[in-house]
């Protein structure tokens, strides 16, 4: 029998066997045990009612139907026989003849009693002596069975489990030997499979993701390459390397190296969400009060905001509020939604820059315009790759199309949430969440090396 | 100034000892490759050495390496790299005096290099 339920079941039913004999043969001692007990509790029981009758010998009939029942209970035949000849001398009034009979009764009890006794004295040491038996063998079996299940179930339980835990901390050391032909052998045969098919995919993954890093290392390199010598040459001739130029060459030019470097710009920012989203992008996170974080946002923009005729307006009501961020990060995030409110806004107007404590959820910026809205379909799609809002009510403005995408996976990469709410014709609110934040007061600013 | 550059692209090699010679007027001398550029690094009398930091037989960053150690009186060594990474921006100015990113626009090219030795000096 190969498997575990099979050497259990033997066992099992060996034990089961043993414990039924014995208990049989207990059962059928003290059930011979019980009778003559009672068949000598009868005697007496028959000896005292007849010295209660009475000195003429002439018994009543209750007397008599009492003694009768008595004799009918009486084992074995002989002894029953004896009894009930006397009985019936005592119902006929034979005197003479009954006071014979009575003695020989008297005489034949004492000797049954004397010999039952001794039979009872070893019916009863023999079903103390089947109990201990049964005693010892259920010790015994439990024993044996207790050292099979932990040789058979238990040991090799524990060593898949020690298996599995060297593989959960990849020590792959261990042989992949044969297991045993039991049900525990095929649970080990079957995770040796799990874990060499995970290791086999783990190392494809490895070498995909390798290729992904090689790809964007080698993109990066190879796509850079011709841009610098397309604008380098650019930037000369209009320099005026190759000599004069007439009005037409120059904006020509011009027209050729603002795209070149909206091209560089493209680059970089497929660049960064690859690496964003592969994970390759670590973040250096330090302490960041939130009023240097929008001050130095606001100088950067500043250019574009006056030559767009826009404000920019910062309210703060989380003030000394610092924030744990990788400040240039956030400072692309930042820089990426106020310069689209920027463009998007009507001129002479102005962008609000708003910053709120929210109680279990962090710390919220806010930037609000008053442009022409986005629409509700528009929103779902705006955060994606390559999707600019646009439409009769929107002109395109020039950009990649990365800038919300990168800044969505910049702000999930800081546990935070990035969204907007937007009516069209009431202008956009673009949020986003950061949740580490601490105040100031307690905690002075140190700068990082 | 007597300039070695080092860079295995043909056009940007020219673009930029154009942008050297005629605006700066320096004197540049150009290799292809990193094997090339140490040993001319090794023999020439040079003020400056711009590498780029991918090039055939040995990158940028080991020529500048293995220069620094075989030569008796080192020169101000300046990377060009499309690499703008952290890390890489991290090696470069601690093996060489600071690097110049990758499209480099000629036109302040001169300007760049000047900086970058101003702040050395300083």
């Amino acid at each position: 029998m190969k498997s575990i339920r099979g050497k259990l079941f033997i066992i099992l039913s060996f034990l089961f066997a043993l414990s039924l004999g014995l208990n049989f043969f207990s059962y059928l001692s003290f059930m011979e045990l019980k009778s003559k007990r009672e068949q000598i509790q009868l005697g007496n029981q028959l000896e005292l009612e007849l010295s209660q009758l009475p000195s003429n010998l002439k018994a009543n009939a209750t007397q008599l139907n009492s003694l009768k029942k008595l004799n009918q209970r009486l084992t074995p035949p002989l002894r029953k026989a004896g009894v009930s000849e006397m009985l019936t001398h005592l119902e006929k009034r034979r005197t003479g003849t009954f006071k014979k009979h009575l003695k020989t009764f008297k005489t034949n009890e004492t000797e049954f009693r004397r010999f039952n006794l001794n039979r009872m004295d070893y019916l009863e040491k023999k079903v103390l002596f089947l109990m201990g038996l049964g005693a010892v063998f259920l010790i015994f079996g439990f024993a044996a069975l207790h050292i099979l299940f932990k040789h058979l179930v238990i040991v090799p339980i524990r060593n898949l489990s020690s298996k599995m835990l060297d593989f959960l901390h990849n020590r792959y050391t261990y042989q992949f030997g044969s297991p045993s032909n039991d049900e525990i052998g095929h649970l080990h045969a079957n995770f040796n499979s799990l874990a060499q098919r995970v290791i086999s995919h783990t190392d494809e993954l490895k070498s995909l993701d390798q290729a992904k890093s090689d790809f964007l290392s080698i993109a990066s390199h190879e796509l850079r390459t011709p841009l610098t010598s397309i604008k380098g040459s650019l930037s000369l001739l209009k320099g005026g390397m190759g000599g004069e130029l007439n009005e037409v060459t120059t904006e020509l030019l011009g027209i050729a190296e603002t795209e070149s470097d909206r091209l560089i710009r493209l680059i970089n920012d497929l660049l960064d969400l690859a690496k964003i989203e592969a994970g390759k992008l670590p973040l250096s996170t330090i302490w960041v009060p939130v009023d240097d974080l929008i001050k130095t946002t606001f100088n950067s923009l500043q250019g574009l905001a006056q030559s767009a005729s826009v404000e920019l307006v910062y309210e703060n009501a989380a003030q000394n509020v610092q924030v744990m961020i990788d400040k240039d990060r956030i400072q692309q995030v930042l820089t990426n939604l106020m310069s689209n409110a920027v463009k998007f806004s009507p001129k002479g107007d102005c962008v609000i820059a708003k910053v709120i404590l929210i109680e279990n959820e962090g710390i919220r910026f806010e930037i609000k315009d008053h442009g022409k809205g986005i629409d509700p379909e528009d929103q779902k799609l705006i955060f994606q790759k390559f999707r600019q809002a646009s439409g009769p009510n929107n002109p395109i403005v020039k950009g990649t199309g990365l800038g919300l995408a990168i800044a969505k996976a910049l702000v999930e990469e800081h546990q935070g949430e990035i969204g907007l709410k937007s009516k069209p014709g009431e202008g956009s609110t673009f949020f986003f969440t950061l949740k580490e934040w601490r105040f100031a007061s307690t905690h002075p600013v140190v700068e990082a090396s | 100034m007597k300039i070695l550059l080092a860079e295995d692209d043909h056009n940007i090699s020219k673009i930029a000892c154009l942008a050297l010679e005629k605006m700066g007027g320096h004197q540049v001398e150009w290799v292809s490759d990193g094997k090339m550029a140490l040993e001319r690094a090794l023999a020439g009398d040079y003020d400056l050495i711009l590498l780029d930091e991918m090039m055939p037989e040995i990158n940028g960053l080991k020529v500048c390496e293995l220069y620094q150690q075989q030569s008796s009186s080192p020169k101000p060594v300046i990377f060009l790299s499309a690499k703008s990474q952290e890390g890489d921006v991290k090696a470069f100015e601690k093996i060489g005096l600071g690097f110049i990113a990758k499209p480099f626009d000629p036109m302040t090219l001169n300007q760049s290099i000047t900086q970058l030795l101003e702040s050395k000096a300083a």
